[in-house]
């Protein structure tokens, strides 16, 4: 009886959770793009204008980035401007939960069929990468090494401290001017 | 509660053995296709491998309704909407593809144009965009090693961008895979050799990378003993009937493993390697196999380890210390690839190929680095430890 009660709140806690994941990793993928250059080489090899999309289907939670040029990222929300280049597809709210608590790696996710990659996939492969390096900085060590498939040997902690703050005041001065607006 | 998670699905009729071709009539009938088109290329026509599939199904009173034997090794868009307009024309209700991986994918995407509709094939381009059973489509591989016959994927090249489009539906499997000796009896054995060494990698990755499960582990194990004991064999004495059906087989279920598991690095590299420098994938992947499994060791020691059992047998297995058991499996490869050398050249080193130059290397890892089975590699490999692995295989 509890648990039937319980459930419901527990979806929901999830689904929130979910959604301001994505809002702290679309922004996140802004702010990195503008302090790493290795996130910014990745990005450079993708079109000017390319939309890149990670949503929960059928039409739950989404976060999407839009390359701008010179490896910029630019977070759009959750609408994009116009159809987007590669949208990596979550089957379920359970499944994008379990990646975005860390319980299971991006790339064990799509070993065990959690996610769809719609659009090229060597671009999805290479955004991969650049999530995997953000996680890799913004992420205590012990967390990262469960986000990511292998933590970079050569991220040094005064760098990743550098940079983890650099993205969060980026990430958190974003959100207040998306406040105000 | 454990936290393993897989999903496997292979709806394939796999029907195999002396005498398989002649069950063609029975299957088509079973699925009301009284018309069926043939897709094959100018080589499989050349060496007579048409002639017993159209008399089986002459004997039956089935006749082949329209042959069309010219698609090229890369297929094309222009050459998948030909097929297409020639098989409304000729009021074909069925497909059956005779040949390798480049007829069996050109059947695969015909299908879905004269099943779908229209003349445009890159509208169905991507994953899950087909949402309905196509027509009848039967496959028969000519060659022992893609394992396209049971995978749920097509390439096609659309020449005027330039560009290659994936097709992924589990309504491009085929109703049912044909596998008979008699139609990789006359392979020329390099062809022959790196087939079956293709086969052999798909097992291999299937079994270390990622995505591995217990079914496909099942799959793979049975792939790779096949091929150790009967490549050398057929090598040795290519009409060997028998050996030509367990190298067919073991195509088929190495490609039933990778297609529920994935592949690695071997196919990042070999893919990357093809699209360069124009090799064959087959080749490719026997070169890369014993590098990318050095490069991956210690991430799938336990693995590699136990096929030693398939690679060597029991008794190899049984003496070697568990702890050398990984190795040991590596050096079967390596002593595979050097009898193959022996009897046919195949390359073990991409200087050995002579059609590679040092200085593609580093375009190779770059590429390689993009490919999308790298995600189901066991070790992250940056272009760093791509530059590595090219390096020690290249001399």
């Amino acid at each position: 009886m509890l648990a039937k009660r319980i459930q419901p709140m527990a979806s929901q806690a999830r689904r929130l959770y979910v959604e301001l994941m994505f809002q702290v990793m679309g922004r996140a993928l802004q702010a990195v793009s503008e302090v790493d250059s290795e996130v910014q080489a990745e990005a450079k090899a993708l079109p000017k204008g390319f939309l890149f999309e990670m949503m929960v289907m059928p039409d739950g939670s989404k976060l999407i980035v839009e390359h701008v040029g010179e490896g910029r990222f630019h977070y759009h929300g959750d609408s994009a401007p116009r159809p987007v280049d590669v949208s990596i597809r979550f089957k379920h709210l359970a499944h994008a939960f379990l990646v975005l608590s860390f319980q299971e790696k991006t790339s064990v996710a799509f070993a065990n069929d959690r996610m769809l990659v719609d659009g090229d996939v060597s671009y999805a492969v290479r955004m991969t990468r650049v999530l995997n390096r953000l996680e890799s900085f913004i992420l205590p060590k012990i967390i990262a090494k469960r986000a990511v498939k292998e933590y970079p040997e050569n991220l040094q902690l005064p760098e990743k401290l550098i940079s983890a703050a650099q993205i969060y005041l980026k990430v958190a001065t974003h959100f207040v001017q998306s406040a105000r607006a | 509660m454990t936290n393993t998670y897989y999903e496997f699905f292979c709806p394939v009729k796999v029907i195999a053995g002396k005498a398989a071709l002649e069950h063609i009539p029975y299957e088509l009938t079973g699925l009301a296709a009284k018309r069926p088109m043939i897709i094959t290329d100018k080589g499989v026509r050349a060496a007579g491998l048409l002639d017993p599939v159209i008399a089986a199904c002459e004997e039956s009173g089935l006749d082949i309704i329209s042959i069309y034997d010219d698609v090229p090794p890369d297929s094309s868009t222009t050459v998948v909407r030909d097929i297409a307009a020639i098989y409304r024309k000729e009021k074909c209700d069925s497909i059956i593809a005779i040949g390798g991986g480049s007829a069996i994918d050109t059947g695969k995407a015909v299908n879905i144009l004269v099943s779908e509709g229209g003349t445009d094939i890159a509208k169905y381009t991507g994953a899950g965009v087909i949402k309905q059973p196509l027509k009848p489509f039967f496959v028969v591989p000519t060659t022992a090693g893609t394992g396209s016959e049971v995978t749920s994927v097509a390439v096609i090249t659309d020449e005027k961008k330039g560009v290659k489009l994936p097709f992924s539906s589990s309504f491009l499997l085929p109703n049912a895979a044909i596998i008979d000796p008699r139609m990789t009896l006359t392979l020329p054995p390099h062809i022959t050799a790196a087939t079956a060494m293709d086969a052999m990698t798909h097992a291999v990755e299937s079994f270390t990378c990622m995505a591995k499960n217990p079914l496909s582990d099942a799959y793979a194990t049975a792939a790779i003993k096949k091929v150790s004991q009967s490549l050398l064999q057929v090598m040795d004495n290519p009409k060997d009937n028998d050996g030509r059906l367990e190298l067919a087989q073991a195509s088929t279920m190495a490609g039933i493993a990778f297609s529920n598991s994935m592949v690695g690095l071997v196919h990042s590299l070999g893919h990357a390697t093809g699209a360069i420098c124009h090799l064959p994938h087959g080749m490719c992947m026997s070169l890369y196999l014993p590098y990318v499994l050095e490069y991956n060791l210690e991430t799938i020691r336990e693995p590699l380890g136990e096929l030693l059992l398939y690679l060597e047998g029991p008794e190899i297995y049984a003496a070697t210390p568990a702890s050398r058991r990984a190795e040991a499996s590596i050096s079967a490869l390596r002593k595979l690839r050097d009898a193959l050398y022996k009897r046919c050249q195949l390359p073990r080193t991409l200087k050995e190929t002579d059609k590679v130059t040092e200085d593609q290397l580093d375009a190779i890892a770059e590429m390689a680095l993009d490919d999308g089975s790298i995600m189901f590699n066991p070790k992250e490999v940056t272009l760093k430890d791509a530059r590595a692995v090219l390096q020690r295989a290249w001399a």
